[in-house]
Formats: structure tokens, sequence, C-alpha cells
């Protein structure tokens, strides 16, 4: 036990000092922690869930999964934490490398400072929190990709669920745009029944073209009636990528890194800018 | 652990079930009913602590089971009391990197999965789990159970005689289910932990 005890607090002094220089100095783990099994103590560090994400993000438990303690936060500030949450391998966020970007950088400190001054935590349940599953089907005997946007819902007293909120997908582009022919229903065929509605009806390739001004496809209830009518065969669920709209100004996209580095599991690929609201976002992805 | 106050409403809503009220009505009133229910903080660290336990038992039976060297006896009951772990249903979907970077997932039900693990091509096989598991918080589901996720990390090797031929580290993700189930000795309902759907996907490692 006391053994066990020691193993534990000689690991965290290795972590605490692997992940104070990786984060000054972006430098290889390999040769820091001196261990007889490196995959042990890199699965410790790695951000395994993405609950465990949110969790380091508001600074509420250390890497065993135990709450934030006073002896932790002495040695790792939350600006630290939060570094360690940006996947360190970005090439814009690399001054070495060609692809280095000032803009990205500046935008990435410019969060970070923010997320810190105004003690932002992103709130587990939100419905601001965008998952978007890359799924597998198959559409009339063929594979194909297609993305799933699922978000939280709050039932009741603290039930939580997640709901299907929108689809993309190149399949749900059903119409070819064409501004060759101008398409129309004349101005005088309600005087003959809409005789013309069966040649419409026909454009089979354009028929948005003979819609309201107002309209806007939507794709989930033709996912839904390709899934009902047989046309789509759900296979599995690909990849998972998050798209947290919960930061007021902001969009983090949170994504799992595999592979053999502390630096891994679930962490930020991107930032960027964000003033839309929820609805405002997922129509935006499918344009 | 389990509050005493909530018997009655459990009483009720045992009754509401049995009764002949029309679907809405039922549902609407059960609905109320599994809103109610709750499990306190304190229970639910209780919870977790016994999910420690629930995975520990579960890592055990895989290392039991997929021992060439133990009796096929104690591997077969090893099987069995595993299963007993799992909701009815429970599925394994396994993730391969493929040569060329694809990933292809595979799904199997939780019996398929154990028996295949019993009888897989080595002369023998070792398991080794790593001293790390990471259970998130539990978290209520419309349904009235409790939710939760535990990752744990297993090495495998296999080996044909004395050569390892196969190496492998993967990081499962299991769904964890906390549900009020009838206890048939105490005649009462109580809260259950049961182990559900999981995810394994192979991961990226240096080999030790």
């Amino acid at each position: 036990m006391v053994g066990k005890s020691f193993c534990k607090r000689l690991l965290s002094a290795l972590i605490f000092g692997w992940l104070g220089i990786l984060i000054n100095n972006n430098c290889d783990s390999q040769t820091i922690v001196n261990s007889q099994n490196p995959n042990e103590k890199i699965f410790l560090v790695r951000t395994k869930q993405f609950n465990e994400f949110i969790d380091r993000f508001n600074y509420k438990t250390n890497f065993n999964g135990n709450p934030v303690d006073s002896v932790f936060k002495s040695k790792m500030t939350r600006e630290k934490i939060i570094n360690s949450l940006f996947d360190l391998k970005d090439f814009r966020a690399d001054l070495s490398g060609k692809n280095w970007s000032k803009n990205y950088t500046d935008l990435k400190t410019e969060f970070i400072n923010e997320v810190l001054h105004k003690n932002i935590l992103i709130f587990k349940y939100s419905d601001k929190i965008i998952a978007e599953a890359i799924s597998r089907i198959i559409y009339k005997g063929t594979p194909a990709r297609i993305s799933i946007f699922l978000t939280q819902e709050i039932v009741g007293n603290g039930m939580v669920k997640w709901v299907i909120s929108s689809v993309k997908g190149d399949l749900f582009n059903l119409f070819k745009p064409d501004t060759a022919y101008i398409r129309f229903i004349p101005p005088s065929s309600n005087e003959t029944d809409f005789i013309n509605l069966k040649r419409a009806l026909e454009d089979v390739d354009h028929l948005q073209e003979y819609s309201s001004k107002d309209y806007y496809p939507d794709y989930l209830s033709v996912f839904f009636y390709m899934v009902k009518s047989g046309f789509i065969k759900f296979d599995y669920v690909e990849e998972v990528l998050y798209h947290i709209i919960d930061i007021p100004g902001w969009c983090i996209k949170v994504k799992e890194f595999n592979r053999n580095e502390m630096n891994s599991g679930w962490l930020i690929y991107d930032v960027s800018r964000n003033f839309s609201d929820k609805i405002s976002y997922l129509k935006a992805l499918n344009k | 652990m389990f509050k005493k106050s909530l018997l009655p409403l459990i009483a009720m809503f045992l009754s509401l079930l049995g009764s002949g009220q029309t679907k809405t009505a039922v549902t609407s009133k059960e609905a109320k009913i599994v809103d109610e229910i709750n499990l306190s903080e304190q229970d639910i660290q209780v919870f977790k602590e016994q999910t420690k336990q629930k995975v520990d038992e579960f890592q055990q039976y895989i290392v039991t089971l997929g021992s060439k060297d133990e009796p096929a006896e104690k591997r077969n009951m090893a099987e069995k009391e595993a299963l007993k772990l799992f909701y009815k249903g429970a599925q394994m979907e396994i993730s391969m990197i493929m040569p060329d970077g694809i990933v292809q997932k595979v799904n199997r039900s939780m019996e398929k999965y154990l028996a295949r693990l019993k009888s897989l091509p080595f002369t023998k096989v070792v398991i080794k789990f790593y001293d790390i598991a990471y259970i998130r918080d539990f978290t209520k589901g419309p349904d009235g159970k409790y939710y939760s996720t535990a990752t744990i990390i297993q090495e495998f090797t296999g080996f044909k005689d004395d050569n390892i031929v196969y190496t492998d580290v993967t990081k499962k993700d299991i769904e964890i289910i906390i549900d009020l189930v009838e206890d048939k000795f105490f005649k009462e309902k109580r809260w259950k932990i049961f182990l559900g759907d999981i995810k394994a996907s192979e991961t990226k490692t240096t080999n030790t």
C-alpha cells in the first residue's frame, strides 16, 4: 500500500515535470519519463474520455480523475492544463515549421486568456455541445459517409439524453444547382388548374427551383425518410468530433488523437470566433 | 443506501405498471415517478466505487478466459460469470486500424466476443490490464437509470510456442448502467450495476 502510494506520487512528479517541459518547450516526453512501461503513464495523462476533457478544461479533476486540490494547483495552473488540451502537433502552432500561422497562434492565445480571465467553464450538459458522428452508411447498396449531429437535451429533473439535431452528406444534396434556365410555374397556371405542375414535378433534378424563396431543405426529415424506406442502412460511427459553441464568442473543435504521446486522446484541434446560435451554426454546417 | 422514503414511490410505480390504465396515462405518471426516484450524491459515490470493483471483476474474468493454462471448467465458468455482469443484449464494437490507416469496426454480441476470446488460435495468451480506470460521473437518463462510462486499457499478447506472434493494446470504453431491479430474495427493488456496450479501439503504443 505504501509502495503503491509512493509510486503514484513519483508518477505524478514525473508527469508534472513532463507536462511543464512539454508545454514550455514542446519537446518529446520519452526521454523525460523513464519507466519500464511508458504506455501506462501515457494513458494516465491522455484525455481518455470527452467527459474527462470537459473536467480538465473546467479545472475540476487532475490526471487521476480526482478533484483538483491546492497541491495540484500549485504545480499545474489552469493555463498549463488548457494548453495541454490543445493538439500540440498542430502545424499552425509550430513556430519552427513552415506552416506556422501567426493568426491562429494569436487566436489561440486570445482564447486561453479570455477563458482564464473570465474563468469560463463549459457546462457538461450544454445543448451547445454538438457531437458530429461521422458515420458509414449503405446507400442503395453502396457505402457512403454522412455526418449526424447530436446535441444534449435535459429532460425533467436533470435527466439527460442525446438527440439527433441535423445531418449532412453529399447524398442529401438532391438537387443540382442550375443558373442556365429560369424555372418557374407561370403566373396564369392557376386558371388551368396548374397543368404545369406535372411538368415541374417531372423536372426532378431542379425541384427546389419551383419552391418558395423561403424554402430551406430539412435534411433530417429526408434522412429519417430514407432510413425508414430502406434507402439507407446505418453501419457504424467511424469518428466523433465535437463542436463546442458554449463559450460566448468562440467555437472550439475537439477530436480524439490516437497516438503514443501524453498529448493525446480528446484534444482541441481548432479554435475560431463564433457568434452564431446553435440553430444558425447547424444550418451553416450544411452549406 | 437506498432511501426508505422512496419505497412507497416504487410501490406506487409498480402498481401503476400493473394497472389497466390507458397507455398515455401510465406513461406520463411513470415519467413523473422516474423523475422523482433519485440517487443521492453519496449513493452515486458508492456506486462509483462499486463500478471499479465490477470492472476489476470483468478484467479478472477476461484474464482467466484468455489463459490457455487454466482448466477448461474454470474458463467456462469465467465466461458464464462475465456474462452475468452485463445488461442483456450488450454489444462489443471492435475497431481495427487497417494497414492503410482506415479504421474498420466490427460488432459482436458479448456472448460471441467472450466465446471467441476463449478459443483464439494461440498456444498461450497473456492479457494484462493497466492500473488505470477512468470512470465518468453518473448521469440520469429519461428512463430513470443512471449512466456512466469506464475506460480501461488492455495489453494482449498471443504466443505460438514461445514466440510472440500477435500483440496489441486496446482502450475499452465500457458503458455502465445503474438500474432498479427486482431482488428475488428480498422481494423488493434494488439498484444494481450492470456493464453495457463496450467500444474497443486499438491504440498506437510503444512496444514494451
